[in-house]
């Protein structure tokens, strides 16, 4: 038996021989070399997509929510779809840095840094959203629990009083978790910059990180900490975001699937947007050794899985809303697949259920072009999830009476555009400014960086570094 | 009421104060912000503009204005501030008043309700009665007298009328028809003063082929009075007496009077009618035949021929028979008449013809029903003239030049006199032209003088009931705009001085009053009616000219082919085009089709069909255009496929398509009236009707029309009620664990009701509901309810209150029934808008009301996502200060706010009350009484409630088990909407019971 057994060591997490100081390089070199020319033009757009989302807040201030699509059955419209749908991107770093973290996955450390990144932008576009989409913006903090003279609270029964809190800490928490993932890397910045408001910049931020002893220990302890803290904060802030429907009474909203079904579409359309960014970051930046082709299969595997337990979902909710017997959410679930609104059903159907069936195929997996395609439609296809779940079911309720069509406005559709530019433009920055790649961490999953310096079978690790 | 006492009345607390600012306002036509408004970028603008940019920076640009108040430092007397004062007056319409009770807040009339002592109205309103306080503080309402558009004063009007008028002058008087017994007074005298001078009353919906009807059947023009609650059967051939019928309040209230149903053992009316279009009273009818309107007369031929044998007095019509008379309606009316003799009751629509109404009036009289359930009553100011033909006349010898002067009394000849007569280019003929007018109108344009009109509740006047009930109509304000009466403007002309229109008032009814003692006119005033006194019933029979007058028509008489039929009917909110720049009445949502804001070409799915009109999506808002050419002159409209039209006919509404008269009528719908000719008055049997390709928007408020099997109009026969008496109930399970209470298991923490407060509830009977939407029109007026425009209402963000949702049931291609059911707020227990609202903007009072702080809510509409039933409403744009106002006179809009109700600003949500306002006044005046918090039964009464003329409305402490809402609930025909959620709602229903004829079952 055993001459059968061969060991077929893990794949290099890090290709083309890299050594630590290789990989400083490829990485600091990015910050602290003049930005190439795309930088600008795509700095340049991100500003102006983002000067779009400013005026169009600042017209909606004046004019008041009537500039949206908003009708009577429809409370809830575009603002509220692209709310979830950011917020659901914005769970894939999260996910990346603390759970794989606790799982010891070592190829996270390619992405994290990145992944992370984008969440907190992510989150950032999505909070705009419920802040700007009430009806009087000027007593938005009545939603705190202030202490203030009237003793007024607000209502604890209320989901979205439960979102601000679970967004609130979600976003904190992950800025925090990326914060103390940067300070060793602020620190090697630090020593490598040249300009003088660079060093004083990045030197603040190191926090006197001198990389003795002690303060990796501390650093390790703490960053296991905060990812033990963000770990259910992944699983709970959709969960409490999907209970703003699935409280509700509202036919096709009053589902108890929800929690589950919202973290998997989070994580399904999280991972899909690091993909699309990731895939043409490490064209321009020239970080395929780091994103290698196996991290884009592993990826597309979570994407497969997670796609497959969402289309899960989706069968369910109709075998339950027969099951269930409620004429109401019966008639609800018929509406939203041949109703007035199929159109976005199927459209989300085929996208989120039907596209990712592509990847069992290993080839599709580890195509490029495949990948990049594929991560597109998934979160178009989850933008229409939400827009289904949301519109569908408040256009047609219980009333026929009160049934109303809800179509969005020119200023519904720029203020969306609009926070692509807000994220472009903080997501540039990062690029610009940050280390994208975990320097330290990828370090750590390098060959030199294993005490033993031995493999399984005692071979010496130079002779496999020359194999 | 002395002169003293008439000083009390201002028209806002700035002209108390008199100070300059004020007159200023006056004097200038529009305030001073109106005209920088029409600049590209003034000052102002531009400041505006850029606090666009400047509200990211700090929010202060989105808050409120700051107004200021003016302190009160003399106090009126009996004015209590922050207490209503209520007078009796009475509307005049249509030639008869209804009696009214007029609610006025520090001098400003607020609100409208009926009067309660007065039989025309026995406490409730219709739309125009409860809409019309709107019409007074129009904005738009012309505001001084012009004499070829420059302005003039009223006392250079007398004299340039005393110049220009003399003994021998012809002259015409065009008036509205008007039972105001000081008007008819002057017309005798000005009728001496000026002996060849002619008078002539056009009311374009009016009564006066009634009369002529009455005129060939008895001889003399007698008024048809109906008195349904003595009737068992009523048949309705296109006598719409619910909707824009005369005497509509009165007829409602004796038709649901014999429509309650308290126990299987009660009996009820049974209601047929015949007609083309789907009508409000078509709408609650037991049965309803589908027939062009050009048939009815057919079809009453046919009915008398039918009857003939068996009744007497038919005789002309002996052996006479028609495509109609096997018609199975014919027998089942036949032995419906013969079996209810003295108890049944037929009617005829006003647009029909003088001969249907003769016809009408002689089956009645046949059926022993005249003096039961028909009157037929003596007018002591009829006009003996065929009106019609006077018109006519009237208007060549204007075209000829032989007409010195015309005089028009508040009609509006212009825009609604049949066009082939030409009435401007007549008009513009004659030398001396007076209009009196509201609006700077279509006539008043072609007249030399215009004078502004006062509003009724600006001026003094007197008049008739229906019945013949003397009534008075007294001031609640001075004219906001310095307007005249009709009496003012008449006695001028024929005293050639000013009047004093209280003294002629109380001279002309001194004499029914018999004497005028100030006791009696203090009554007179406090009451609004003079007790004991109505038109004589005349004992009618057949006059010897009917049956021949009948022989000679029969041959004339035919039924309709296939070809495309036209018919025009008063708009049902708008009536003939008085009530366009209303904008309650012009955004109440039309009774059947729901429609806001426009006209339609009505028609059947069938003739749709057959037209090629494109069948729409639902969330389609485009409809096709037709095109409709009748003698020769074509109006296009978007057309509207309405099941239970009649096929091969087309239905179009007036009141609309008018222009430069104000920011709510202009450029709404089309002009009906420019296919009226004296020919075809209000039907032509031959148009021709095409699809034009093009497509128009119309703004509906309910966009789905079935209910889709969903059990909340719940309806039985009256036979499946007597044997199922819970059938309602029955209607839905509810699943789920019962707890001790009784009720379903909740995980919330349920509200305690403490036994010192009342628990307030409402029940509405949808068998009395006959769906006319005068509640909304009430509800709006009361809470201070924004009209926000067709574009807001074609996004779907109609604000009323109280709505009235309309479903079919049936055939859509044959004769589907419709249920109306009325939804206002439920004041759930187990509110989910509650549940849901992140600031606790919306929580539940002690007495069980699902209350709404304004200035506590953010806005986030989560509470209406969460509401099952739709009712609540969100301010999406600063809607106060948007349609009405529109920034240029806010002043005159303001005033008619109710004071008790705060103005929701843009970004909070509303939804109804139960009258919080009023439950609140009760409260404490018990309280103040009794020290009790619980008001007596009745005390309370919602706006609703008050209006409702069918009485279907009930309201009051669910928990005093002999209150009247109790007692009503006890029903058993009593159920819950969506009783099934667990919301357990405080307004209930009452199924709505049929009364079918089992051979047309």
């Amino acid at each position: 038996m055993s001459q059968n057994l061969t060991y077929i060591p893990e794949p290099e997490l890090v290709k083309g021989n890299h050594t630590f100081g290789s990989i400083t390089r490829l990485v600091g070199d990015i910050v602290e070399t003049p930005a190439p020319k795309w930088w600008y033009i795509a700095f340049a757009i991100s500003n102006a997509l983002l000067g779009l989302l400013l005026a169009m807040i600042a017209y909606l201030f004046y004019e008041g929510t009537g500039i949206w699509g908003l009708n009577n059955p429809v409370g809830w419209g575009w603002a509220i779809v692209n709310f979830v749908w950011w917020v659901g991107i914005g769970h894939a770093g999260t996910l990346i840095s603390a759970i794989l973290f606790l799982f010891r996955q070592g190829w996270r450390t390619a992405i994290n840094r990145f992944a992370e990144a984008m969440t907190i932008f992510a989150v950032m576009c999505a909070l705009i959203f419920p802040g700007i989409h009430v009806g009087r913006i000027w007593v938005i903090y009545w939603v705190f629990p202030l202490p203030n003279q009237m003793q007024m609270w607000p209502n604890f029964n209320s989901p979205l009083l439960w979102d601000v809190f679970a967004v609130g800490t979600y976003f904190t928490v992950s800025l925090l978790f990326w914060y103390v993932g940067l300070v060793p890397d602020f620190a090697t910045l630090r020593d490598r910059v040249k300009s003088k408001w660079g060093k004083i910049a990045y030197g603040v931020a190191a926090l006197g990180w001198t990389g003795g002893n002690r303060q990796w220990q501390n650093y390790e302890k703490s960053y296991m900490i905060l990812a033990g803290i963000a770990t259910p904060l992944v699983l709970s802030v959709h969960t409490i975001v999907s209970f703003d429907f699935a409280v509700s009474i509202v036919p096709g909203w009053h589902t108890t699937i929800f929690p589950p079904y919202f973290v998997a579409g989070a994580v399904f359309s999280g991972f899909a947007m690091v993909m699309t960014l990731m895939l043409i970051t490490r064209k321009l930046y020239g970080l395929q050794d780091i994103m290698t082709i196996n991290h884009i299969e592993k990826m597309n595997i979570i994407i497969l899985v997670t796609g497959n337990i969402v289309g899960f979902a989706y069968i369910m909710e109709f075998f339950i809303a027969w099951y269930g017997g409620v004429e109401y959410e019966k008639a609800a679930f018929i509406n939203r697949a041949m109703g007035p609104y199929a159109w976005a059903y199927w459209i989300m159907f085929l996208c989120n259920v039907i596209s990712p069936q592509f990847f069992w195929s290993k080839r599709m997996r580890t195509s490029i072009v495949a990948s990049f395609i594929l991560s597109i439609v998934v979160n178009i296809g989850m933008w229409f999830e939400r827009f289904v779940i949301t519109v569908t079911s408040l256009a047609q309720d219980f009333l026929p009476s009160s049934w109303g069509y809800y179509s969005p406005t020119y200023v519904d559709v720029l203020t969306y555009v609009g926070t692509f530019g807000l994220f472009f433009t903080f997501f540039l920055l990062f690029l610009r400014f940050l280390p994208m790649i975990a320097i330290a961490e990828v370090k750590m999953v390098l060959p030199q960086a294993n005490p033993h310096n031995y493999d399984e079978d005692g071979n010496e690790f130079k002779k496999i570094a020359e194999k | 009421m002395s002169k003293q006492q008439q000083q009390t009345y201002w028209r806002s607390l700035n002209e108390l104060a008199k100070n300059d600012e004020y007159r200023k306002f006056v004097d200038r036509e529009f305030p001073e912000n109106a005209s920088e408004l029409k600049d590209g970028y003034s000052r102002r603008n531009f400041l505006q503009i850029m606090g666009a940019s400047i509200a990211l920076a700090g929010f202060a640009a989105c808050r409120k204005p700051v107004q200021k108040i003016v302190p009160q430092t003399t106090m009126p007397e009996y004015s209590v501030a922050g207490k209503p004062l209520f007078y009796a007056t009475s509307m005049p319409f249509l030639g008869y008043t209804t009696g009214l009770l007029v609610e006025t807040n520090a001098g400003r009339p607020t609100k409208i309700e009926g009067n309660v002592e007065h039989p025309s109205s026995l406490g409730s309103t219709n739309l125009y009665q409860q809409a019309t306080i709107l019409d007074m503080y129009d904005p738009d309402r012309s505001r001084g007298v012009k004499y070829n558009g420059e302005s003039k004063s009223f006392d250079e009007f007398i004299t340039t009328a005393n110049d220009s008028l003399n003994a021998g002058s012809n002259v015409v008087f065009i008036t509205e028809a008007n039972s105001s017994l000081t008007l008819n007074r002057f017309k005798r005298e000005a009728l001496a003063k000026y002996p060849t001078a002619t008078w002539v009353t056009y009311e374009p919906f009016g009564e006066e082929n009634q009369l002529l009807g009455s005129q060939i059947a008895f001889g003399r023009k007698l008024r048809v009075a109906p008195d349904l609650s003595q009737a068992k059967v009523i048949i309705s051939l296109d006598a719409d007496f619910m909707g824009t019928g005369a005497d509509n309040v009165r007829n409602i209230k004796s038709y649901t009077k014999g429509r309650k149903i308290t126990s299987t053992n009660d009996e009820i009316n049974r209601l047929y009618v015949a007609e083309a279009n789907y009508s409000l009273t078509g709408s609650n009818a037991d049965h309803r035949l589908r027939i062009k309107s050009s048939d009815i007369k057919p079809f009453v031929y046919a009915l008398a021929g039918r009857l003939a044998s068996d009744l007497n007095g038919l005789s002309a019509f002996s052996g006479y028979s028609n495509a109609f008379s096997q018609h199975e309606w014919i027998s089942v009316l036949a032995e419906e008449i013969l079996n209810n003799r003295g108890t049944s009751i037929l009617m005829a629509g006003a647009d029909h013809d003088a001969d249907t109404h003769a016809v009408v009036a002689a089956i009645n009289v046949a059926a022993e029903n005249s003096g039961k359930t028909v009157k037929y009553l003596e007018l002591p100011h009829t006009d003996e003239a065929n009106q019609h033909d006077l018109l006519k006349k009237v208007v060549s010898d204007m075209s000829a030049g032989s007409v010195d002067a015309v005089i028009m009394l508040g009609t509006n000849p212009v825009f609604t006199a049949p066009v082939d007569l030409n009435f401007a280019d007549a008009l513009s003929k004659v030398p001396f032209s007076v209009h009196l007018a509201n609006h700077f109108d279509e006539t008043s344009k072609v007249s030399k003088w215009h004078i502004n009109r006062a509003h009724f509740l600006e001026y003094w006047g007197d008049g008739y009931d229906f019945n013949g009930v003397p009534s008075v109509i007294q001031p609640m304000i001075q004219p906001l705009f310095g307007g005249k009466s009709e009496i003012e403007v008449l006695g001028a002309i024929v005293k050639g001085r000013p009047i004093n229109a209280m003294d002629e008032v109380r001279e002309s009814i001194s004499p029914v009053m018999g004497g005028n003692t100030s006791a009696q006119w203090r009554t007179l005033l406090h009451d609004g009616l003079l007790k004991g006194f109505t038109f004589r019933d005349a004992s009618v029979s057949l006059s010897g000219g009917f049956g021949s007058h009948i022989s000679a028509s029969l041959s004339n008489v035919s039924v309709a082919g296939d070809q495309i039929e036209l018919t025009v009917k008063p708009g049902a909110t708008l009536f003939d085009g008085r009530f366009t720049n209303n904008g309650w009445l012009m955004e109440l949502p039309d009774p059947i089709t729901k429609i806001t804001w426009d006209a339609v070409a009505l028609m059947s799915p069938t003739t749709a069909e057959a037209l090629g009109i494109r069948s729409r999506k639902f969330g389609d808002y485009m409809y096709d255009v037709v095109s409709i050419e009748s003698n020769g002159r074509t109006i296009e409209m978007p057309s509207w496929v309405l099941p239970g039209h009649a096929d091969n006919a087309v239905t179009i509404t007036t009141g609309f398509g008018r222009n430069e008269i104000g920011r709510v009528a202009d450029g709404v719908g089309f002009n009906a009236w420019q296919v009226v000719t004296t020919e075809n008055p209000l039907f032509n049997r031959t148009v021709s009707v095409s699809k034009t390709g093009q497509r128009y928007e119309i703004a509906t408020t309910q966009d789905h029309h079935s209910m889709e099997g969903r059990p909340f109009v719940r309806e039985a026969s009256i036979a499946e009620y007597r044997e199922d008496p819970h059938f309602a109930g029955h209607m839905v399970h509810v699943p789920g664990p019962i707890d001790d209470d009784g009720q379903p298991i909740s995980l919330f923490n349920e509200q305690t009701f403490p036994d010192h407060q009342p628990q307030w509830g409402m029940a509405i009977d949808l068998t009395s509901c006959i769906g006319c939407g005068v509640c909304t029109i009430a509800c709006q007026a009361e809470n201070n309810i924004p009209v926000i425009g067709k574009r807001e209402v074609r996004r779907g963000r109609e604000m009323h209150w109280i709505r009235t949702d309309r479903y079919f049931s049936g055939d859509v291609n044959g004769s589907p029934q419709i249920v109306h059911q009325p939804i206002p707020c439920m004041q759930c227990e187990l509110a989910p808008c509650e549940q849901v609202c992140p600031v606790a903007a919306t929580t539940h009072s002690e007495d069980g009301l699902n209350q709404m702080t304004y200035n506590r809510c953010i806005g986030t509409r989560y509470c209406a996502n969460n509401c099952p039933f739709k009712v609540r409403r969100f301010n999406f744009f600063n809607y106060p200060v948007e349609y009405l106002t529109k920034g240029d006179d806010p002043e005159v809009i303001q005033m008619a706010m109710n004071p008790e109700v705060s103005i929701r600003f843009r970004g909070v949500m509303e939804k109804c009350t139960y009258c919080v306002q009023r439950i609140s006044r009760a409260k404490i005046e018990s309280k103040i009484k009794t020290d009790s918090r619980k008001p007596a039964d009745g005390a309370v009464v919602t706006a609703c409630q008050q209006a409702c003329p069918a009485d279907a409305i009930t309201f009051g402490d669910i928990r005093d088990k002999n209150s009247i809402v109790s007692r009503t609930k006890a029903n058993e025909r009593n159920y819950l909407l969506l009783e099934e959620l667990n919301i357990r709602p405080r307004t209930s229903y009452l199924a709505k019971i049929r009364n079918p004829h089992e051979k047309l079952v």
